[in-house]
């Protein structure tokens, strides 16, 4: 679904950023992208969605190249969640704001049938639609974005650290969102996030870059337990995850608290260890 | 250092309290984390803090909050920023100049330092957040860490007894977070108090002494940080995550039938699950 | 776009004058250049602002400035040249009396904008403003509103490209309009960059209360602005340019 071919960028006034990235995302798959700050990661994102066009090499959007078509067109398709909610609302009501995306992107569609989709997206994301989008919380407004992007069904959703500054519930409940759209409609995501517990959790692959090159892509779980490569790119992996690298001796494949504790209990078993 | 007694505020325009009976005491030295669902009042306790509410931003204000001894209703809020340091959260906003020294330089200017004492001042500042090679550089050439170091040393510059901080690291990478963490409890073991608001209740957990949890204006849970984490359901039920290993403590007392100890980092709980190995 | 009304710092004479100076030099460039009514002498006043700037060493950025101002002087002249009737016709409907009145006009405004910007080029605003409160007394609050307004330049612009970009990602054809059709469809996007900015000044208030605002006087400063020999210079400089300009 995504494809980078050699990809090269750089920015005018600075030092090439991104080297020969190669990678593919297969449709329905859900990736993250990880590495310390100045890896590159955002420039990447941006690279997908084409709001950055490659020096060099190619970037394809389903065989499509990003330099062939303009970004605005192919918002229907591709679907862009920013850390900051407040650069994308510009309405004052949450209605009215995801009917202006669906006007933009489907227009062809007819009021009626706009406005139907806008209700379906409204009851989905529990709003009324009259709120106010500037009165909500971060992580309402976090969510006003995101149902105004699902309200176009995209194929593909990229998210650039889409729960920086929410609390835990919050984010929780949008990456909950997205797991639903990933699993039921196939849609691709790609993910910038600095949270290894949330990467963890919902990420089935990952993209781990540093110094504007990918240094491995896997499955998540591999990834992290790559000691070598998580300090290659001063990543500092999942707390049980380390604590059973740490460990070792079958406790490296515990990944949630919940199985480490029955690792714990099976090894104790085992021992026949007593208590007390 | 800090005593809040029975405090409400109602910001004008505001039509339900965003604090409620908040009794709270941070002594001198210490080190209070709060945290709590968006909403809760986190911010507005902070502002209440510093002095900023109600001189700022005003409001019906009930009960009181000295600080240092002095009432702030009472006190100026110019006295009060000589004993209070605040970082705001959008540290676009907090920083005023566009070149590192003279963000540092303008709180010392206001609060007349002596001419000869400024260089000095300027100088053990950086050094303490650690980037006493900025000093010349455009603000707009740093990154966000560096930009955070640099409002927290514009405070320190002024040599606060208690620093307040709003969110420090809420846009910054994990990297960058444990680093002004690490500053920030170098700074507390010379002797300054720090109250801060966070998210990342995993460097909260290690390095606040105590914590309180706030939800809809009121404080939830206080006391000791590893005495707070043993109410998991309290947590929960505010929406605030513990970190997991801590988790693996819970999970384990529960099915173990024995009281673990309640790990807040991985060397606590690689030791005690070595300690269940034996 | 970004950086134009950033200081680029520098130990050139230019630099090392006296803020107070550098407003006064550029307050006669511009009087000069409205005072006078000769075409040679505003090209006179231009050469003046470029060899500023080369003397500043910020040659690259006043070239910038200078090709962005020759774009708008361009559309300017181009306006002014087709509506002026008066004169003799030379070609069509362009006449002398327009190319000369135009050509002034155009040249005018390049003379006046570019040491306006050069100021910020060579001057930290920091010093802009202390100095305009010790030396010329003006009241601290309205040097501190003048200077927060310029620094937040940059950052409204941040903003806004940033809103451009998101609402491009989502489809609001950015990148397909062009001139006054991009203008008009930024027009709606005001709400997020106004109410971002209002967040942001009053936050910055706060800021800036909190360390002790309202204890600031005239003395406050660090810095001490004295005149040089070089500021003396430039204030004779000053003064025979201005009489230059009434006498020519």
């Amino acid at each position: 679904m995504i494809r980078f071919e050699d990809v090269s960028f750089a920015y005018p006034d600075q030092g090439s950023s991104i080297r020969d990235l190669s990678f593919e995302l297969e449709r329905g798959e859900f990736a993250a992208v990880i590495g310390a700050n100045g890896a590159g990661k955002s420039t990447t994102v941006r690279l997908a969605d084409g709001l950055l066009r490659p020096s060099s090499g190619r970037v394809l959007i389903d065989g499509e190249d990003t330099r062939n078509s303009q970004v605005s067109a192919r918002a229907r398709k591709v679907g862009f969640l920013f850390q900051n909610p407040d650069r994308q609302i510009c309405k004052n009501t949450v209605r009215e704001e995801i009917l202006f995306g669906l006007r933009t992107v489907r227009s062809e569609e007819g009021e009626s049938a706009l406005q139907a989709r806008a209700e379906r997206i409204l009851a989905e994301f529990s709003f009324t639609g009259d709120e106010e989008p500037f009165a909500l919380s971060r992580g309402q407004r976090q969510r006003v974005a995101l149902a105004s992007i699902f309200a176009a069904e995209p194929e593909v959703l990229i998210l650039d650290e889409p729960t920086t500054g929410l609390d835990y519930r919050e984010c929780c409940h949008i990456m909950d969102q997205i797991r639903r759209m990933n699993e039921e409609r196939q849609v691709t995501v790609m993910m910038v996030c600095h949270d290894m517990e949330v990467v963890l959790d919902y990420a089935s692959k990952a993209l781990v870059m540093a110094g504007g090159r990918l240094l491995a892509a896997g499955p998540v779980r591999e990834v992290f337990r790559n000691r070598e490569l998580m300090e290659k790119a001063s990543v500092l992996p999942p707390q049980v995850i380390s604590l059973g690298l740490r460990l070792g001796d079958g406790y490296e494949t515990a990944d949630t608290p919940e199985a480490m504790a029955e690792a714990v209990l099976a090894h104790r078993k085992k021992e026949g260890a007593s208590d007390e | 250092m800090i005593a809040i007694q029975d405090l409400t505020f109602t910001y004008k325009n505001g039509k339900t309290p965003a604090l409620q009976d908040i009794c709270l005491s941070v002594p001198s030295g210490g080190f209070l984390g709060i945290i709590g669902p968006a909403g809760a009042g986190k911010t507005t306790l902070l502002r209440a803090i510093t002095g900023v509410i109600p001189h700022h931003y005003t409001g019906d204000f009930y009960g009181s909050v000295h600080v240092n001894g002095m009432d702030t209703v009472d006190t100026s809020l110019d006295r009060l920023s000589g004993i209070t340091g605040m970082v705001f959260q959008d540290v676009e906003s907090q920083i005023i100049f566009p070149t590192v020294e003279d963000e540092i330089l303008y709180g010392l200017e206001n609060f007349g330092v002596p001419r000869e004492e400024i260089p000095l001042r300027i100088s053990e500042a950086l050094h303490k957040v650690g980037i006493p090679d900025l000093l010349e550089r455009s603000i707009a050439s740093l990154s966000g860490g560096q930009r955070q170091k640099v409002a927290i040393a514009s405070i320190l510059a002024l040599k606060p007894q208690v620093l307040v901080l709003d969110e420090p690291t809420g846009e910054l990478d994990p990297g960058s977070s444990r680093q002004i963490f690490t500053i920030l409890k170098e700074l507390n073991e010379e002797g300054v108090t720090i109250v801060l608001v966070e998210q990342k209740i995993m460097l909260l957990c290690e390095f606040a002494k105590d914590l309180a949890v706030l939800d809809g204006g009121h404080v939830v849970l206080q006391g000791e940080t590893r005495k707070v984490l043993t109410q998991v359901e309290k947590l929960q039920s505010v929406g605030v995550n513990c970190p997991r290993v801590t988790t693996l403590s819970h999970l384990l007392t529960e099915r173990i039938g024995r009281q673990q100890p309640v790990c807040v980092n991985l060397d606590e709980a690689e030791r005690m699950v070595r300690g269940l190995m034996k | 776009m970004n950086k134009l009304f950033q200081y680029v710092p520098g130990n050139s004479l230019i630099h090392r004058l006296n803020p107070v100076t550098k407003i006064a030099l550029t307050v006669v460039i511009c009087a000069a250049a409205f005072i006078t009514d000769h075409l040679l002498f505003l090209v006179c006043l231009l050469a003046i602002d470029l060899l500023i700037g080369l003397i500043a060493g910020v040659a690259g950025r006043t070239w910038s400035i200078f090709r962005g101002l020759v774009k708008i002087a361009a559309f300017l002249f181009l306006l002014q040249v087709l509506l002026t009737r008066a004169g003799n016709p030379i070609f069509w409907i362009i006449t002398d009396h327009g190319l000369l009145t135009a050509g002034k006009v155009v040249l005018r405004l390049i003379v006046v904008c570019m040491p306006l910007t050069l100021v910020l080029a060579v001057t930290r605003i920091s010093d802009l403003t202390n100095a305009m409160v010790q030396v010329l007394h003006v009241p601290y609050p309205y040097a501190f509103t003048v200077s927060t307004a310029i620094r937040f330049i940059p950052q409204f612009l941040e903003e806004m490209s940033g809103i451009m970009e998101a609402q491009t990602a989502r489809g609001v054809a950015f990148d397909q309009a062009k001139g006054f059709k991009k203008f008009s469809m930024i027009l709606p996007l005001c709400a997020p960059l106004l109410i971002s900015s209002v967040r942001r000044t009053d936050q910055m208030a706060v800021a800036a209360e909190a360390r002790g605002f309202h204890l600031r006087t005239r003395a406050s400063a660090y810095k001490q602005y004295g005149f040089s020999t070089g500021d003396l210079l430039t204030a004779v400089f000053c003064i025979l340019l201005l009489a230059a300009a009434i006498l020519l």
